[in-house]
C-alpha cells in the first residue's frame, strides 16, 4: 500500500487547522470521505480536496507535500502511524502527540511538540519558540517521547517540560529549559541568555559553555557513567547525536536554579580533554 | 405585534396557576387580556401539551466583575476544550466553567433563563461589572453591591456613627454602583485577612477596627430594611467551607433579631464536624432552622461533580483552600481596600469523601426546606458548578430514583453520612417554577417579571413534557424575551439586549461631604468618577435601566 499523500495545490492566505488529518482519525475512512473533510481556514472552512491533491491509501503513513508555514496543528495528538511533511509546517506541529513518528523536512513554527506525550518527532529545519513547551497558562509541557531538531530552535525551548528528551543539533535561543520541571535537553550548538531560568529539576546537556545566571552553582568536573548509556540510547536516530564522535563522559556540572528548587543540573562537555580522561585533581580547580 | 400562545399548560405560581391549560396573549412585550374577536393576531403558536413557565431567573450567578476575568485568564485549558464558533446571529467565544460574556447570554437563554443577578459587585469595580454585563445578550441583569469589608463602613462602625448615617452611606453606594441589593461577604473577614487574621468568627473582633461580623450584619441588614430595599441583605456568612460551620450559620440566623436575611450558597455553610473524617452534614439542622425562621431565605449553592473554578470576594477562605486548587494555580488579592478577591480552580470528585458529602448536603437542604418560596436553585455559578448543570440539578430534585442511583455511585463513606436516600420528596413542576421564577422575582424585588399574568413582561419558556427532566429543561421549545422569540429548540435564533434592574433608595446629600474628603485622601478615583451615571448604561443604545419600587415608598 502506498502512503496517503496530500499535495498542496496552492498556498492559502489564511492559516489552516490541519488537526483532522492525522492517522488515527483517517483510519477506515474512504478517500471520498477524506476529501470531504472541512478544515478551518481563517474564519472560513475549506474542503480537503480544495486545498490538496490526494493520492495513495495507507492512512497509517501520511505524507504532506508542498507544505507551507501556514499549516498549523499537523499531527495533533497523533496516536499511531507515521506522518511526513515535505516542506515547512506552521505552529503547534505535533502538539500533544501520543505515539508514532512525525517528521518535518523543513522548518516549523511556534509551539512544536508542545505538551507532547510520546513518540518520535523530527524536525530537519529550525523550530520556532516554545518547542516542547506548555500551552499558555498550562502547567506542564512535554511529558515524554523524543524531539530531534537538526536546525536551530527559538526561545523558551522546553518551557515547563516535564519528561522526555529534546535533542537540538543547532543553537538554542534565550530561556532554553526555562521553568523546566524535569526531563532532558541536549544542545550541540550555542545557547542564549537565561539558560534554565527557574528550572526545578532535569538536565540540560551542552557541548558549549553557556552564559549562566548567578543562581547556578559550579559543582566541579565529573566523569558521569550514565552519559555513555544516554548516548547509546540515541544510536538508532538519524542524527549527529548517534555518532560515536559526539559522545563524552567528562562534564562540568552546574546546579540550579537556586531561585527555584535548585535540583536541576546543567552539564557542559569539558573541552580539550581526552575522552575518558582519567580522574584528575585538576577537575576541582 | 400581537402574539397568541394557544393551549399550553401554564405553571405560574405568581398568579397561583398550577398546571392549567390557558391561552396567553402578548403585545408590545407584555401580556395582555384576550383581545376582541376582530383584532388581528399577527402570530399564533400552538402550544397544546406544552409546558409554559415564565423565563427563569438566576438570583445568584457570578457573571460580571473583575473576578470573572481573573477566572477566565487562570484557566485557558478549560476554554480550549469548549470553543464556541460564531454564527450569522451569534458571536464567537468559549464556554464551560467561566464562559465569555456572549456565550453566557446564549447558554442561559438556551436553557430558558431570561435574567441573572451578579451577587458581588464591588463598588469600586461596579463600572467594569456593568460594562461586562452589558455584553451579555438576551438576559436581564442586575447586581448586589458588596459592602461590609470596606474601610469606610468599618471606620463608621468604629466611630459608632448612628444608623441613619450608615443608611445614607448604603443608599448612596447602591445608587453610585447601580445595584438592586446589598451583599456582604465574610462580614469584615476580607478586611481582617489584611491584618493577618486567618479566620473570623461571628463574634470575633477585627484586629484593627474592633468590629465583629455580627455588628456588621446587624447594621447592614437594618440599613437595607429601613431603606425599603426589597431584596434582603444578601449574606455570604463567616467560615465558608469550614467543618463545624453549621453552628455559625445557625447563630447568624438566630442572632439577626428577625431582620430579613438572605443566606447565599448555604450548602457551603452547613457542615458539621462529626464522624471519622470530622466532616458531617448539617443540612437537616439548617433546613429545620429555615423552616422555623420566616425572615430567612436561602439559595443552596449546590455542587455538581466535575471541573469548575471558584471565584469569590472571600479571599480569607479562598486563601485557606488554595491547597485544593486543581489545576494547581490560584489568585488572592486585595481590591483597593474595598474588598478582596480569591480565585481557585476546583475539581469536585464524586469519589472524594468531602465533595461527595457536599453534594448530598446541598440536596438535603433543597428537599428538607418546606417552603419553596424561601429556597432558590443555584450552584453559585461557577463556584459549585457551571450554570449549564441546572437541568441536571432539576432532575435530581424531581426524580427520586435518579437521585438515589446517583447517590449509590458516590464515595461510600459519604453515602453513610447522609440521610438523602431516605428522603422521598420530589419537586413538582410548580415548585420548580417557584424556585426558579416566581420566588426569585419576588426575592430580588422585580415587579413585573417571573410571572405570566396580564401586565407582566412576556419572558416565557415553553417546554415539552418529558419524564427525563434533565432533557426537558435543557432544551426548551421556545423562549421569549420581552415578547420576542429568541430561542427555538434550545438554539438561539434571535438576540436582543436585556435591561438592568436597579433600585434608587433615597439618601441625605450631606453624606457626600465626608465621602468627598475620604475619596480625595485615600482612593484611586475621585468621588465624581466613582458614581456611575444612568447615561453610562443607556447611551450606547442597547442598555437600559429599570427602576423597581421600594417597600413603603411609592
Amino acid at each position: 500500500m502506498s502512503a496517503l499523500t496530500f499535495s498542496a495545490k496552492h498556498e492559502t492566505a489564511q492559516r489552516v487547522d490541519m488537526s483532522p488529518l492525522v492517522c488515527q482519525l483517517l483510519k477506515d475512512m474512504s478517500l471520498a470521505d477524506i476529501a470531504a473533510i472541512e478544515l478551518q481556514n481563517g474564519k472560513r472552512k475549506i474542503r480537503v480536496d480544495e486545498l490538496f491533491d490526494i493520492s495513495g491509501e495507507d492512512s497509517q503513513d501520511i505524507i504532506i507535500n508542498n507544505s507551507y508555514a501556514k499549516l498549523d496543528f499537523i499531527g495533533k495528538e497523533l496516536a499511531s502511524g507515521r506522518m511526513t511533511v515535505q516542506g515547512e509546517a506552521g505552529a503547534y506541529f505535533g502538539m500533544g502527540m501520543k505515539s508514532g513518528e512525525l517528521l518535518a523536512g523543513g522548518s516549523v513554527g511556534l509551539y512544536a511538540a508542545c505538551e507532547m506525550k510520546n513518540g518520535l518527532l523530527t524536525i530537519k529545519g529550525d523550530a520556532g519558540d516554545f518547542l516542547g513547551a506548555a500551552l499558555p497558562g498550562n502547567k506542564q509541557g512535554m511529558k515524554g517521547g523524543t524531539v530531534l531538531v537538526k536546525g536551530n530552535v527559538g526561545q523558551r525551548a522546553g518551557d515547563h517540560m516535564r519528561r522526555g528528551v529534546m535533542l537540538i543539533e543547532g543553537n538554542a535561543g534565550d530561556y532554553c529549559g526555562s521553568r523546566m520541571i524535569a526531563g532532558t535537553i541536549a544542545v550541540m550548538g550555542s545557547t542564549g541568555r537565561f539558560l534554565g531560568y527557574a528550572m526545578q529539576r532535569g538536565t540540560i546537556l551542552l557541548w558549549k559553555q553557556p552564559q549562566l545566571s548567578a543562581t547556578f552553582n559550579d559543582c566541579g568536573s565529573h566523569t558521569l557513567a550514565f552519559l555513555p548509556i544516554l548516548f547509546k540510547s540515541f544510536t538508532s536516530l538519524d542524527s549527529k547525536f548517534a555518532k560515536e564522535s559526539a559522545t563524552f563522559n567528562r562534564v562540568r556540572r552546574f546546579g540550579g536554579d537556586m531561585a527555584e528548587k535548585g535540583r536541576a543540573e546543567v552539564l557542559v562537555k569539558l573541552q580539550n580533554e581526552e575522552k575518558n580522561a582519567a580522574f584528575s585533581a585538576a577537575s576541582f580547580s | 405585534m400581537l402574539i397568541k400562545l394557544t393551549g399550553g399548560t401554564v405553571y405560574d405560581p405568581a398568579s397561583g396557576i398550577d398546571g392549567k391549560v390557558q391561552t396567553l396573549y402578548v403585545q408590545d412585550g407584555r401580556f395582555i387580556k384576550q383581545p376582541a374577536n376582530d383584532v388581528k393576531i399577527d402570530k399564533e403558536y400552538d402550544l397544546k401539551a406544552k409546558v409554559l413557565m415564565a423565563g427563569a431567573i438566576d438570583m445568584h450567578t457570578h457573571i460580571g466583575g473583575g473576578k470573572g476575568n481573573i477566572a477566565r485568564m487562570l484557566i485557558p485549558e478549560d476554554h480550549r476544550k469548549d470553543p464556541v464558533h460564531r454564527s450569522d446571529i451569534t458571536r464567537s467565544g468559549c464556554g464551560h466553567a467561566m464562559p465569555s460574556t456572549f456565550t453566557t447570554g446564549y447558554r442561559y437563554a438556551e436553557m430558558g433563563y431570561t435574567a441573572g443577578f451578579e451577587p458581588a459587585i464591588l463598588p469600586i469595580n461596579a463600572r467594569q461589572a456593568h460594562m461586562e454585563m452589558a455584553d451579555i445578550p438576551i438576559l436581564d441583569k442586575g447586581g448586589y453591591v458588596m459592602l461590609g469589608s470596606d474601610d469606610y463602613l468599618l471606620r463608621m462602625l468604629t466611630a459608632k456613627k448612628d444608623q441613619k448615617a450608615i443608611n445614607d452611606y448604603v443608599a448612596w453606594t447602591m445608587n453610585a454602583a447601580k445595584a438592586i441589593g446589598v451583599k456582604v461577604v465574610n462580614p469584615g473577614g476580607i478586611n481582617a485577612f489584611k491584618f493577618n487574621q486567618r479566620k473570623l468568627d461571628l463574634d470575633e473582633n477585627n484586629a484593627h477596627y474592633g468590629i465583629s461580623p455580627r455588628e456588621i450584619l446587624i447594621s447592614l441588614a437594618t440599613a437595607v430594611k429601613e431603606l425599603g430595599v426589597k431584596h434582603p441583605l444578601h449574606v455570604h456568612g463567616c467560615n465558608l467551607g469550614v467543618p463545624g460551620n453549621v453552628n455559625t450559620t445557625l447563630d447568624t440566623m438566630q442572632g439577626i433579631g428577625g431582620l430579613p436575611l438572605h443566606l447565599t450558597h448555604i450548602q457551603f455553610h452547613s457542615y458539621g464536624n462529626e464522624g471519622d473524617f470530622k466532616f458531617s452534614s448539617g443540612g437537616a439542622a439548617i433546613a429545620e432552622a429555615i423552616n422555623k425562621t420566616p425572615n430567612i431565605t436561602a439559595d443552596v449553592g449546590q455542587i455538581l461533580f466535575g471541573q469548575t473554578i471558584t471565584a469569590s470576594g472571600d479571599n480569607m477562605r479562598q486563601h485557606a483552600n488554595h491547597g485544593f486548587a486543581s489545576p494547581d494555580k490560584w489568585v488572592s488579592m486585595d481590591i483597593e481596600c474595598d474588598a478582596g478577591c480569591g480565585v481557585v480552580p476546583f475539581k469536585y470528585r464524586d469519589q472524594n469523601f468531602v465533595n461527595a458529602l457536599q453534594w448530598a448536603i446541598g440536596l438535603e437542604i433543597f428537599l428538607l426546606v418546606d417552603d419553596p418560596w424561601r429556597v432558590f436553585l443555584t450552584t453559585d455559578h461557577p463556584n459549585g458548578a457551571p450554570f449549564t448543570t441546572y437541568p441536571h440539578l432539576i432532575r435530581l430534585l424531581m426524580d427520586k430514583s435518579f437521585r438515589n442511583d446517583m447517590l449509590a455511585t458516590i464515595h461510600p463513606e459519604a453515602q453513610k453520612m447522609t440521610t438523602l436516600g431516605s428522603i422521598d420528596r420530589e419537586y413538582s413542576l410548580q415548585e420548580i417554577a417557584i424556585l426558579t421564577r416566581a420566588g426569585a422575582a419576588k426575592l430580588v424585588g422585580l415587579e413585573d417579571r417571573g410571572s405570566l399574568a396580564e401586565g407582566a413582561w412576556a419572558d416565557i419558556t415553553v417546554y415539552t413534557e418529558n419524564a427525563d427532566r434533565e432533557k426537558m429543561f435543557e432544551k426548551p421549545d421556545y423562549v421569549f424575551k420581552d415578547g420576542e422569540l429568541v430561542v427555538v429548540d434550545g438554539k438561539v435564533v434571535h438576540t436582543k439586549w436585556g435591561t438592568t434592574h436597579i433600585v434608587r433608595p433615597d439618601w441625605d446629600s450631606s453624606v457626600e461631604k465626608d465621602l468627598q474628603k475620604y475619596f480625595d485622601r485615600f482612593m484611586t478615583m475621585k468621588v465624581g468618577n466613582f458614581k456611575i451615571s444612568d447615561d453610562e448604561i443607556t447611551e450606547d443604545g442597547r442598555g437600559s435601566l429599570t427602576t423597581h419600587s421600594l417597600n413603603g415608598v411609592t
